[in-house]
């Protein structure tokens, strides 16, 4: 198991290595020098070109790359361009806007997904047909069309939930739930869906399998075979597809922050790549991939130690 | 966004679940060639089709029909709803929407065909290449699960800031990350249909990698592409209007799905309705690819439920409930006494799969039901549980246990027989243990249920069960998993997960066949053991002669469905009456002893035939080497003569008199010197 831990996290590590090293190269494929960003449109040659020798933009790609590494390690990603902020002092800010989307989203994901899909495959008949169809439908529809209806019911005709913005935690909890309601709910709809059919084929399968017949043959009773035996063996496809939901999910919150005027990294990454701000998107690229990285090894983990197979070796 | 594509659960999913069941079915049904008739059989798929055939017609065909040029401003309707000029509204510059919608949708199906191009060439190939040569499989699965844990959407946009909004490229790139997902999927497929036997033929013939990977993987592989191509097209679509949405679509004027919907969502609170149209075609297209991929993937329904849906239990009470009257009729039985009587099987408003089967099990006795695979011998067996698979249920007769009916038997009744009346031990121990709990814990459990006693007194009574089943380091046994164990051992703790609710009858299915030899002996003598000391009676399922010798009191043997031979052990196999029974014996290595050994063991020529070919005769006449125009008559099961033996056969009498033996057929002579002139020339 220790083994089994370490040689995930040093593929996590090169993940993120790889990622970076791909973000510090789409970055240098930009079109426009730092300086040429950073001054604007009307700027002289010679200003642009301090302004990028004061960068480094001329060094050898190499050095650049470690000394940005070098810097990313100690947490410092750089200054935007465009305001001077400090990127890595910004995304801080911006983390847990998404973070309490993407793990809202993944949540209720999970919730409703798992209630849908046990629900379809252990009544049959209409509530599978109904469930399958529920879920089809929200497959194909896009999370943002989902989330403008949202905002058109519950926040144009009924004022509900707020339509937009977001309120941190420690100002309102309760106004920071008001605020994450719309958009959690939003990128939720396409998730549960995922997830349903995951957690129905996965409890169809465990009740294919022979100890279920066993457990019958001892008078165990239906909801203790459903809820405690097959649940628990339909558990493991069910947590890696959670798993996989939150990436998707966290990408998702892109286009919820933009729909939903949200300070998260979606919007981030969508300004940052508008104003071609390098440093903020090359940041940004990174924070996501490390936190993508990181819930995906602890869902990893959490997927190995239900299996008792995998768990004891 | 992005990963809703990695290996799709949707409906093609339970096709593992079934080649889990039934390996070699299961798998070769998932392997099946791309097949219109299955997706023209969906009305779904039906549907999916016929949209997009007619969006590309409309799309291809815009500039001819479509009634205002997509820039056309009319400003005496803007943002209105659906007008006879403007059949689905206008948007905020009075730009009608039909055209705008059918005008952008050449583009946007074109761009995601890239995706799905790029995608699924490369998931495939990389696929065929980890399959073909496997020290390469690590190293691209390796990458693969990288790419997959990426955040595929900001990734995507980091790719526009240095591309620009380049969206062929950009489909083209966003294709490069999802066939990861696809070479997740196509892996397993084309790793299994590289092991196939033909496979290795083509090796054996010199066929280089490359030939076996494009001649006998790939076409094995064209469903999961076309099911994955459509499934990908979809999520294309998808992300590609999402990218539009927040403004990394096409350049402005031109109109885009995504960037439409952007637009009306500026304009939800004075004019929702522009909100639908485009929403309404995008959501309709990505349903359709889906329906294609859905309707092609559809796994045949081949894995069966051990524990039938809600539905299904609700339909056998009020069955139960209407046949309950018919079962008070019984003679008084004896207590511990299973007298079965008529009893068919058969799957659900179709065949049947046993006919008119009748046998008694007095208290302390062992039966040997004997037959061929796929006579019903275990259906047979199931049926006193009340635990036939989903689909298949008790159609008529009686199973009377202690003067109840249990073929008419509610499911809540059933629960308190089960396990404490009569329980079960099955053919394969290992996967009739649940691989997620400990042996102690389903023990215990079991026993707390079962005979109602707290938590210390069932974790001393199981360890006592295991001991009693010949486990030594019970205290060990009771902490490990089921996968810690050998199969034996696993057999051993399965009779005393059968014992724990001290039952008076044991169903036994084929308990020793998934064993060693040396351990079949062992659980045998067990067996034997326990109806000695318990004076439980078992019900034993077998396809082995020698089983019945050495642990059966009483034997009847069935054929397709029926019993044929039934009576005392001795009397059978000293003195078979049917032929189906001679040819049984004639064709056991061990019922011959070395003396008598014939040079040439006996042979049955043909196979049992499938319930939906039975005649209405004798059922084993095709095969019986002394059937006569008399056998086509309906045989009924007739007393043998010896003890209370019973016989259905229209010649046994005559077979018995005359002393006739069930003959080795000869091999033709020439036959055998052709294959061997063949292989030295």
């Amino acid at each position: 198991m220790a083994l089994f831990i370490t040689k995930r996290l040093l593929m996590a590590l090169a993940t993120v290595l790889v990622v970076a090293v791909l973000a510090f190269l789409l970055v240098h494929a930009m079109p426009g020098s730092p300086g040429a960003v950073s001054l604007g449109a009307g700027a002289s040659r010679e200003a642009i070109d301090e302004v990028n020798g004061r960068l480094g933009w001329n060094d050898p790609l190499l050095s650049q790359f470690f000394r940005w590494l070098g810097d990313a390690v100690q947490g410092n990603l750089g200054t935007s361009l465009i305001d001077g902020r400090s990127v890595s002092a910004d995304l801080g800010n911006r983390l847990p806007v998404t973070a309490s989307l993407a793990a809202g989203a993944t949540v209720l994901s999970a919730i409703l997904g798992i209630g849908l899909g046990v629900s379809a495959a252990v009544r049959g008949g209409l509530v599978d047909r109904i469930v399958g169809g529920i879920c089809g439908l929200a497959v194909a529809l896009p999370a943002f069309w989902i989330g403008i209806i949202f905002v058109y019911l519950f926040a144009v005709q009924s004022s509900v939930f707020p339509a937009t913005g977001y309120v941190p935690f420690e100002v309102s909890p309760q106004d920071w739930g008001m605020s994450l309601a719309l958009p959690v709910i939003t990128l939720a709809v396409g998730g549960a869906a995922f997830i349903a059919r995951q957690t129905r084929a996965s409890m169809l399968e465990a009740l294919q399998q022979e100890h279920i017949r066993t457990l019958r043959a001892t008078a165990t009773p239906t909801w203790k075979i459903l809820y405690i035996h097959a649940l628990r063996y339909a558990s493991l496809p069910i947590v890696a597809g959670i798993a996989l939901q939150f990436i998707g999910l966290f990408g998702g919150s892109v286009i919820a922050e933009q729909l939903f005027a949200m300070p998260g990294l979606g919007q981030a990454v969508q300004t940052s790549v508008s104003t071609h701000d390098a440093p903020a998107v090359q940041g940004v690229v990174v924070i996501a991939t490390v936190v993508v990285v990181a819930v995906n090894l602890v869902l990893e983990l959490a997927t190995k130690f239900l299996d008792p197979k995998l768990r004891a070796s | 966004m992005i990963p809703n594509v990695a290996p799709a659960p949707a409906d093609s999913a339970p096709a593992t679940a079934a080649a889990a069941v039934q390996p070699k079915s299961g798998q070769r049904a998932a392997f099946s060639k791309i097949s219109a008739s299955r997706l023209f059989a969906s009305p779904g798929g039906v549907a999916g089709v016929v949209w997009l055939a007619a969006l590309v017609v409309a799309s291809l065909t815009a500039q001819w029909w479509l009634p205002y040029k997509t820039e056309d401003q009319d400003f005496t309707a803007v943002l209105s709803g659906p007008t006879a000029a403007h059949w689905l509204g206008t948007d905020e510059l009075g730009r009608d929407l039909l055209s705008r919608i059918f005008a952008a949708a050449a583009g946007t199906l074109g761009t995601s065909l890239i995706t799905v191009i790029v995608g699924v060439v490369l998931g495939t190939a990389l696929a065929m290449v980890a399959a073909g040569r496997g020290q390469t499989e690590g190293g691209i699965s390796r990458v693969t699960e990288v790419m997959m844990s990426l955040p595929g959407t900001v990734i995507i946009l980091a790719v526009i800031g240095a591309v620009g909004t380049n969206i062929p490229l950009i489909m083209a790139i966003l294709g490069v990350l999802i066939s990861a997902g696809i070479y997740r999927v196509m892996l397993g497929q084309a790793k299994s249909l590289q092991s196939q036997l033909y496979v290795d033929a083509a090796k054996v013939d010199g066929v280089s990698t490359l030939g076996i990977s494009l001649r006998h993987v790939l076409p094995g592989l064209t469903n999961t592409i076309v099911v994955q191509s459509a499934l990908i097209f979809a999520v294309g679509m998808l992300i590609q209007a999402g990218l539009a949405f927040i403004g990394f679509g096409p350049p402005i004027p031109q109109p885009s799905w995504g960037g439409m919907i952007q637009g009306a969502s500026q304009h939800v609170y004075d004019a929702p309705w522009l909100m639908v149209p485009t929403g309404a075609v995008l959501a309709l297209t990505v349903l359709a690819a889906n329906a294609i991929g859905n309707a092609l993937g559809k796994a045949p329904n081949t894995g069966v439920s051990h524990l039938p849906s809600a539905a299904a239990r609700r339909q056998r009470s009020v069955a139960a409930g209407a046949a309950a009257s018919v079962a008070e009729a019984g003679a008084i039985p004896a207590k511990g006494h299973l007298s079965v009587r008529g009893l068919s099987v058969g799957v659900d408003g179709g065949t049947p799969l046993v006919t008119d089967v009748s046998f008694d099990v007095g208290p302390g006795t062992v039966l040997g039901l004997v037959g061929e695979s796929g006579c019903g011998k275990t259906m047979t067996a199931l049926s006193l549980l009340g635990l036939l698979p989903a689909g298949v249920s008790a159609t008529g007769g009686q199973i009377l246990w202690n003067g109840k009916n249990l073929a008419a038997a509610t499911e809540r009744e059933m629960e308190g027989i089960r396990g404490r009346d009569i329980a079960l031990i099955s053919q394969e121990p290992m996967r009739a243990l649940d691989p997620m709990f400990t042996v102690g814990y389903q023990l215990t459990a079991a026993i707390r249920r079962l005979r109602k006693v707290g938590k210390a007194e069932a974790h001393a009574e199981a360890l006592s069960l295991l001991e009693k089943v010949g486990i030594v380091d019970a205290k060990r046994i009771l902490k490990t998993y089921p996968h810690q164990i050998s199969g034996g051992m696993a057999q051993r703790v399965a009779i005393a997960l059968a014992l724990s609710g001290r039952p008076r009858l044991l169903v036994a299915d084929e308990p020793t066949t998934a064993l060693d030899v040396t351990v079949q002996a062992e659980i045998l003598s067990l067996l034997r053991s326990l109806v000695k000391d318990t004076g439980m009676s078992v019900v034993m399922v077998t396809h082995d002669l020698g089983v019945v010798a050495d642990i059966c009191d009483n034997v009847a043997v069935m054929y397709a469905g029926q019993v044929v031979e039934s009576g005392r052990t001795a009397n059978i196999l000293d003195n078979p009456r049917h032929p189906y029974t001679l040819a049984l014996l004639a064709a056991d290595p061990h019922a011959n002893t070395a003396a008598d050994m014939p040079e040439r063991l006996a042979t049955i020529s043909g196979q049992v035939p499938q319930p939906k070919d039975w005649p209405t005769g004798c059922r084993f006449m095709a095969r019986c080497q002394f059937a006569g125009s008399a056998c086509a008559a309906p045989v009924p099961l007739l007393p043998s003569g010896s003890e209370d033996g019973l016989v259905r056969c229209v010649k046994a009498d005559e077979l018995a008199v005359e002393g006739l033996e069930w003959l080795a057929t000869e091999v033709p002579t020439h036959r055998v010197l052709k294959i061997v002139e063949k292989d030295l020339a």
